[in-house]
């Protein structure tokens, strides 16, 4: 099973390997319990950034696609197909359009919008 | 009149002449030859980031300076037999293994340099491989997904014989410590191939993995081979046996070109690797 990122592409290196894993599970192609490479072996073999692949591995792992088992490496989710059909991003995405739609009905203007997110954000990593 | 200790070292080394500086090193050369003719860089221009004349011309550096060694050789032969007085040169009268072991070397200089070289061709066919797509198998790799643990096991029993015998009944005057080195840095590159970084950027994934297993086998082998010889050597001094010395040395260097460069040889067969991935069209590595 092979996997494969283009550098050139808009997609961010590390969306697009969480993408292609999603749909290899997806697909049937990795199943519960399969071991993925290695951080160090998967960045080396693609050249890419060592922290890239980990980025995804991470993000995977919230997603519940993949576990990470200590020295012992990163495998397949036992619920991975279940879980790669979930998108946070476009739930995000989803709900913020709605959120946004619904205060701009209400009279409030898009900088006191941006103002008001940016502020729960920063108030929320305190 | 010879006695039958140096009729054995002379034929032995005449053994090790022949095998580092004459057969592999054909081999070697007919494999160039079998690319760049089977292979021409109008339809494998990936193959050759540098003009091919150049590959055309280390070629044959490679070929004269394996004949020179080759001849060399046979000097050293000569030398050994008519002009040298071996007291001068082994505290037991016998031929020192000195010999063997330094014409060998000589031997695996220009075996030495050609790895080099691939280093630096790799290098340029990175630096001039424009394409954006990169492939990698999603799949982990570990040791004995290559090699078998019985032969593992094995090297690592003959390792602790090593060391205890040298510890134990020997005069314990670092030979365990320079094998252990070498074993290490041999370890050290075994792990270089299994997670490193991909030197050939063209090279296909299930190539890659042949080499691997190929390169692997080969250290596994070498180090054996070292234990083997470190055991030997320190047998030798136990039951008096260092008139074997220079035998036991020249049979080394042989054993291991056959178990490094001779496995790699038959185990990488140029049939059966992937050369399209050379072809000029927009490719992913």
């Amino acid at each position: 099973m092979q996997i494969v990122v283009d550098i050139d592409a808009p997609e961010p290196l590390f969306a697009q390997l969480i993408s292609r894993i999603k749909k290899a599970v997806l697909a049937g192609q990795l199943g519960p319990g399969d071991p993925l490479p290695s951080i160090r072996q998967l960045a080396n073999d693609l050249e890419l950034n060592s922290k890239t692949v980990a980025k995804a591995y991470r993000l995977l792992e919230r997603d519940l696609v993949v576990q990470t088992r200590g020295y012992r490496g990163t495998f397949i989710h036992p619920d991975a197909k279940a879980n790669s059909g979930v998108d946070l991003n476009a739930w995000v995405a989803t709900r913020l359009s709605e959120t946004v739609a619904e205060f701009r009905e209400s009279g409030v203007t898009d900088s006191e919008i941006r103002i008001a997110f940016s502020n729960v954000l920063n108030d929320s990593s305190k | 009149m010879l006695t039958w200790v140096e009729n054995l070292f002379y034929a032995v080394f005449l053994g090790q002449i022949f095998l580092l500086s004459y057969y592999f090193p054909q081999k070697i050369l007919s494999r160039m030859r079998y690319v760049l003719e089977s292979y021409p860089p109008s339809i494998y221009p990936k193959l050759y980031p540098k003009p091919v004349e150049y590959y055309r011309i280390g070629q044959s550096v490679f070929k004269v300076i394996n004949q020179f060694i080759f001849l060399l050789g046979f000097l050293i032969l000569l030398a050994m037999l008519f002009l040298v007085d071996h007291g001068n040169f082994a505290d037991d009268g016998f031929i020192s293994e000195a010999w063997p072991a330094a014409y060998g070397m000589i031997q695996f200089l220009p075996l030495a340099a050609l790895e080099l070289l691939e280093f630096s061709q790799f290098k340029l066919m990175r630096k001039a491989n424009l394409a954006t797509r990169r492939k990698a198998e999603l799949r982990r790799r570990g040791l004995f997904g290559f090699v078998s643990p019985t032969i593992f096991g094995l090297a690592v029993v003959l390792y602790l014989t090593a060391v205890l015998l040298d510890v134990f009944a020997h005069r314990s005057d670092g030979l365990a410590m320079w094998l252990t080195g070498g074993i290490l840095f041999m370890a050290a590159v075994g792990a270089w191939n299994l997670y490193g970084r991909k030197m050939n950027p063209h090279q296909a994934i299930d190539d890659r993995a042949k080499q691997i297993a190929a390169n692997l086998n080969s250290l596994l082998y070498i180090s054996m081979v070292m234990s083997a010889f470190f055991i030997m050597a320190v047998a030798d001094e136990i039951f008096d046996l260092d008139f074997l010395d220079a035998i036991l040395m020249s049979v080394y260097f042989q054993v291991i070109m056959i178990l490094s460069i001779g496995h790699v040889l038959r185990n990488l067969k140029l049939e059966d690797i992937d050369f399209d991935v050379y072809k000029n069209r927009t490719a992913t590595t």
